[in-house]
């Protein structure tokens, strides 16, 4: 008989798992750019240090050469991993945010509460995304803090109807009727009994909402609407859209990390969903 | 059991390569051939026009599309001499208070109307007058116009206004309107603007939106055996990039105001096939400047102002940003404007060290970070150059010690920003400095120009009784060395008070195939010119 | 027999859902137009100064006019209240920037935007459900693993950098497809040559648009696939002894397609948005662009008509979608 933990049981179906493995490593690597970024390239990413249009490996000075204005291309792509990763990973986070609330709200208490929940959802998701997204900020002028944001309120309504689903489920089960019966709070009930359960699906949702995230960040620079002042992959291929002919290792580079990222955020999905739901696995 | 679904599998790949195969049916290179045979002309344009008549929006988009259909009195071939057009011939009296023009005979307007100096009469003063947005200035001082025989338009001044005929001597900037459509009505509502009726050599016949513009070949032209196109085809392409696949691929003949991404000029330089026309914009001259918000300090001090002309290293942002299509600034009035352009003025060479003594004197140290104050940067969003070059400033000033900080927006944030709420410290962007100064840079300088939601007018806040005195003088002085002398004076002036910063005297490009003749023959090149002489050698 | 009295019982639950629908659709494309609106007034600056500011130069005069005549010196309340009551009578207003109503401006560039959106999906989902199938049927072996990495790279290119380098290698390089619109203009090709003409420029946009979802198909029909396999109903299929082609054909595959079906409402939203890019980098002229172009331009009567037309549209895909859901698992009864 195991004894296992399920946390125990959970990590072991997940590394065994090879994809899911390889994809942990791929997002540990962009983590370690990251971090490392300040310490490996101390200057500032925007200086302009080299002649402009210098191919990878050209110079030892600059591995992976200079763009279109003469900026290291490495010190690029380490300091706008930083930037990508965290706008990617603040707007799921703002999604799931208002999501899980407005769905666990929905899901939990029915009723009106449900309907005009549902209500605001629906309003949001008919709403062509990208194009709200747009209009979001162009409206509030494009900053990484108006990027974020309007990539949260984009998203949000998927997270809201898949909690409110998970809430109408687990609120039929024995568990929350106890609750109720010894006398617990709605607030606790759905805080401390509820949501630990709903936890996996939107984990596995938020881990794909972080790449679209980053996505739809290179997406929006590439049409212009990026943050002047701050560096992300997007903003590097925007900058790179122009000399896409000649240089186009300029867009290549960054587009293979954003590439890598999503990647490896799929698979942990992926992996996440599997061992999550183990009754899918015929392994 | 999955032998099944990998047979119909393997069935779906099979049709859908078939079907590919069929599609790939006419190579492009084919499609380019042919359509110079036909006299096809492939315009690419970006971006598409909300109309098409510059006489009310002097879009110059717009003026590509609409100087092939609607002609003025006269052009400015590339020496920026009045010739010939609608006019035949013209005077001027020895006061400059009378313009008389003679027409050409027997000339129609698309529906068949005779054009005559009615039309004249009625687009100076109904429309150039009224509505055109440039035209108020060139055409304020007209107090009548007279039409003592259908083929002759004398014009009445209360002032001489020497930049009237400069506004007169271009299609793009002064188109005549045919009366008969437009008496009576509001211009800017007036559907014609959509599908304009003119005696020009290209008749219009078809807008998809979004898609193309289609103008015939007016078979009745005043100008026996022109045009030898058939036909022009405006195609509306916006991305940069895929503009240039159109003309390699030979899916577009011509385009103008640098159509490409500046990187890619060098290997289209090489491409046999096709050829870059520096000429055609010395009407427009454009270049870039800086504008400073006088009103917010420390940017009030000129040392600082002075500071920064000294510490961006203009050359090399030519260089880098622009690719070397472009010369560094030292004027208000560029040089493409000959007649005016003057270098004998105070000069902002590249100096960080003087940059840096300067703002020591004005009283600015460098804090902890190095950094003596903050500002803001907005740049006219026109496209990835204008980006670069707020970039490039940014950089320059922070190496004296002046934290930038760059905004990004759309063209009608930056407008209300920079023009109606007066929310920017400094902006870069360019302007037309046309033929005459009173057309173009008046605007950055004159005190009664400070015009609260006008837009591309004094929004620095410079007032100078000196600077209002000698343009003024300027605008009405009809001795030509006499308004020499008056321009060089405000040359200085300029230079010295440095409301506005003189970056790059930009240089649009033209690219067409090379197969394509006689497209830039006026100082407006394509943008004013007819293309009634333009032809696909064979 | 059986079909007429199947019809019969959908008849009335189809009407009853139309009708609730109906209902519930009003208030909330109210609430959207209401919405859209009020976002887009705060949007600093207006469509006079997108025109003033294209012109180069104006005067405060022009500026004036140009605002009387587009309704803006108006309260914002009552340039509102104007809008709803010209929707009533279906006038979605008129576009000053074009010189033309919104409404032909749409339909005239709906048909562009359908053909890429409608052709878009289907590749998608043909060669998403195709390659889900094959995966499931050898699941985690080499095949499975190959076709999920083919998925997962198709969705994770950036789209206008795959749609730029399309151009380059097939339109530049090769000469194969016409690097951009929709049609070879003033060709006179007319009758089959033009549709020919219009699928030939099809090919790169569509494939571009279309690869982005392959990644999503191909999961979602993977993981129903096998979902279903180990259900109640297949092991009873196999133990009647039924062939496996009919198994997958008539129960699995069915029953697989549902959570497709699903999705494939879900995307027609985020489609319209996601041809945004597609449509810039082939100069695809569609409403993506166009309601692009109008934030730019301060359209504010095209961009309400478009999101509210998108609104609509994504309406009526739900219910075709509902719909769709009960015809293929007889199970479910229209509530």
């Amino acid at each position: 008989m195991s004894a296992q933990s399920p946390l125990r049981m959970f990590a072991t179906r997940f590394c065994r798992n090879y994809s899911a493995v390889v994809g942990l490593l791929l997002l540990l690597c962009v983590g370690l750019m990251a971090a490392s970024a300040s310490v490996l390239f101390p200057e500032d990413p925007w200086d302009m240090v080299s002649t402009p249009f210098l191919w990878p490996g050209q110079d030892p000075n600059f591995l992976l050469g200079s763009d279109i204005m003469g900026r290291d291309l490495a010190a690029g792509l380490f300091h706008g991993s930083r930037v990508s990763l965290l706008v990617g990973f603040s707007a799921t986070l703002a999604a799931v945010l208002i999501g899980t609330t407005i769905g666990a709200i929905a899901g939990y208490y029915g009723g009106a509460a449900d309907s005009v929940a549902m209500a605001i959802t629906e309003l949001f998701q008919t709403i062509p995304q990208f194009i709200f997204a747009i209009v979001v900020v162009a409206i509030l002028t494009p900053t990484v803090t108006t990027v974020t944001f309007a990539l949260g309120i984009v998203s949000w309504p998927s997270i809201a109807r898949l909690v409110r689903a998970e809430f109408m489920t687990l609120r039929e089960r024995d568990f929350v009727a106890a609750s109720v019966s010894i006398g617990m709070s709605s607030f606790r009930i759905i805080t401390t009994q509820i949501l630990p359960n709903a936890l996996g699906p939107i984990i596995v949702t938020g881990s794909l909402m972080v790449a679209t995230a980053i996505l739809t960040e290179a997406g929006l620079a590439f049409l212009g609407l990026g943050d002047p002042n701050v560096m992300s992959w997007g903003t590097i291929i925007g900058a790179g859209r122009d000399a896409l002919r000649t240089a186009w290792y300029i867009t290549a580079i960054p587009g293979l990390a954003i590439m890598f990222t999503v990647l490896g955020l799929n698979l942990v999905g992926e992996g996440l969903n599997d061992a999550l739901n183990p009754r899918l696995k015929n392994r | 059991m999955s032998t099944t679904i990998i047979r119909s599998f393997n069935r779906a790949v099979a049709s859908l390569l078939l079907l590919t195969g069929t599609l790939l049916g006419c190579p492009v290179q084919a499609q380019s051939a042919a359509d110079i045979d036909s006299g096809t002309l492939k315009f690419v344009l970006s971006p598409e026009p909300p109309f098409l008549l510059t006489a009310i929006n002097t879009a110059l988009q717009m003026g590509m599309v609409t100087s092939k259909v609607m002609e003025g009195l006269l052009y400015l071939d590339n020496e920026l001499k009045p010739q010939p057009l609608l006019a035949q011939a013209w005077d001027i009296s020895p006061d400059g208070l009378t313009y008389t023009f003679k027409l050409r005979p027997n000339v129609k307007w698309h529906d068949g109307q005779p054009f005559t100096s009615a039309d004249v009469s009625y687009t100076i003063l109904e429309v150039l007058k009224k509505v055109h947005p440039r035209g108020r200035t060139a055409f304020a001082k007209v107090t009548a116009v007279e039409t003592p025989d259908p083929l002759t338009a004398v014009i009445k001044l209360s002032q001489p206004a020497p930049p009237m005929l400069t506004a007169l001597a271009s299609s793009y900037e002064s188109p005549m309107v045919p009366k008969h459509l437009f008496a009576g009505t509001d211009p800017s509502a007036n559907p014609y603007i959509s599908k304009p009726v003119g005696t020009g050599p290209f008749v219009f016949k078809e807008w998809k939106k979004g898609d193309y513009i289609l103008l015939e070949k007016n078979t009745d032209y005043w100008q026996a055996g022109k045009p030898t196109l058939q036909r022009i085809v405006f195609r509306i392409i916006s991305d940069a990039s895929a503009r240039a696949a159109s003309f390699e691929t030979g899916e577009g003949h011509i385009g103008g105001l640098s159509p490409i991404p500046l990187t890619d000029m060098p290997r289209i330089a090489k491409n046999p096939a096709l050829s870059i026309e520096a000429r055609g914009y010395a009407y427009m001259s454009p270049y870039m400047l800086m504008e400073v918000n006088l009103r917010k300090p420390p940017l009030n001090d000129v040392r600082v102002r002075q500071a920064i002309a000294h510490a961006i290293d203009r050359a090399r942002m030519t260089q880098v940003v622009w690719l070397g299509y472009g010369q560094p600034a030292v004027s208000p009035i560029p040089s493409q404007v000959t007649t005016f352009h003057s270098t004998d003025l105070p000069k902002y060479e590249f100096n960080p060290e003087k940059a840096k003594k300067l703002l020591d004197d004005a009283g600015l140290k460098p804090g902890a970070n190095g950094m003596r104050f903050k500002i803001t940067h907005d740049f006219i969003p026109f496209g990835s150059e204008y980006q670069r070059t707020g970039e490039f400033i940014k950089q320059q000033l922070s190496r004296v010690g002046i934290d930038v900080e760059l905004r990004s927006q759309d063209l009608p944030s930056f407008l209300r920003r920079a023009y109606t709420e007066y929310d920017f410290d400094t902006t870069s962007l360019y302007y037309g400095a046309f033929a005459d100064p009173t057309q173009g840079v008046q605007r950055l300088f004159w005190s009664k120009a400070i015009q609260k939601g006008v837009v591309f007018t004094n929004n620095t806040g410079y007032n100078s009784p000196e600077m209002d005195r000698v343009l003024e003088s300027a605008q009405g002085e009809n001795d030509p060395v006499k308004r020499k002398a008056l321009y060089l004076e405000m040359q200085r002036i300029a230079m010295t008070d440095l409301p506005v910063i003189p970056l790059m005297e930009t240089r649009f490009l033209t690219i067409s195939s090379s197969k394509l003749k006689n497209h830039t023959i006026s100082a407006d090149g394509i943008i004013g010119g007819n293309f009634a002489d333009a032809y696909f050698e064979k | 027999m059986k079909r007429l009295l199947q019809l019969s019982n959908l008849h009335n639950p189809t009407l009853r859902l139309l009708g609730r629908r109906l209902l519930r659709a009003i208030p909330l494309l109210l609430a959207v137009v209401i919405c859209n609106f009020i976002l887009l007034k705060l949007a600093p600056g207006d469509a006079a100064e997108v025109l003033a500011g294209e012109a180069a130069a104006s005067s405060l005069e022009y500026l004036t006019e140009l605002r009387v005549r587009f309704g803006l010196d108006q309260p914002v309340y009552l340039q509102l209240w104007h809008y709803l009551v010209k929707l009533m009578t279906l006038d979605l207003g008129f576009s000053f920037r074009h010189n033309q109503s919104v409404l032909s401006l749409i339909l005239d560039r709906l048909p562009a935007t359908l053909l890429l959106m409608l052709s878009g999906i289907t590749l998608a989902v043909v060669v998403g459900a195709c390659l889900g199938v094959l995966a499931a049927q050898r699941v985690n072996r080499l095949r499975d693993n190959l076709i999920s990495i083919f998925a997962i790279l198709s969705f994770s290119i950036p789209v206008f950098w795959l749609g730029l380098m399309l151009i380059v290698v097939f339109s530049v390089h090769l000469g194969w497809f016409p690097s951009g619109g929709m049609q070879t203009v003033a060709s006179g090709k007319q009758g089959f040559a033009h549709i020919l003409d219009v699928l030939h420029h099809l090919v790169m946009p569509v494939t571009t648009l279309g690869l982005f979802y392959v990644a999503l198909y191909t999961r979602v029909m993977r993981a129903s696939m096998l979902e279903v396999f180990n259900q109640d109903y297949v092991t009873t299929a196999r133990a009647k002894g039924l062939g496996e082609r009919r198994i997958i054909l008539r129960h699995v595959f069915r029953n697989a397609l549902l959570p497709l079906v699903t999705l494939i409402g879900v995307q027609f939203g985020t489609l319209l948005g996601g041809s945004v890019l597609v449509e810039t980098v082939f100069s695809w002229p569609g409403l993506g662009r166009l309601a692009f172009e109008a934030v730019f331009q301060r359209d504010l009567n095209l961009l309400l008509g478009i999101l509210l037309m998108c609104s609509v549209l994504v309406m009526i895909s739900n219910v075709l979608v509902d719909l769709a859901y009960a015809q293929l698992d007889p199970r479910i009864r229209i509530r």
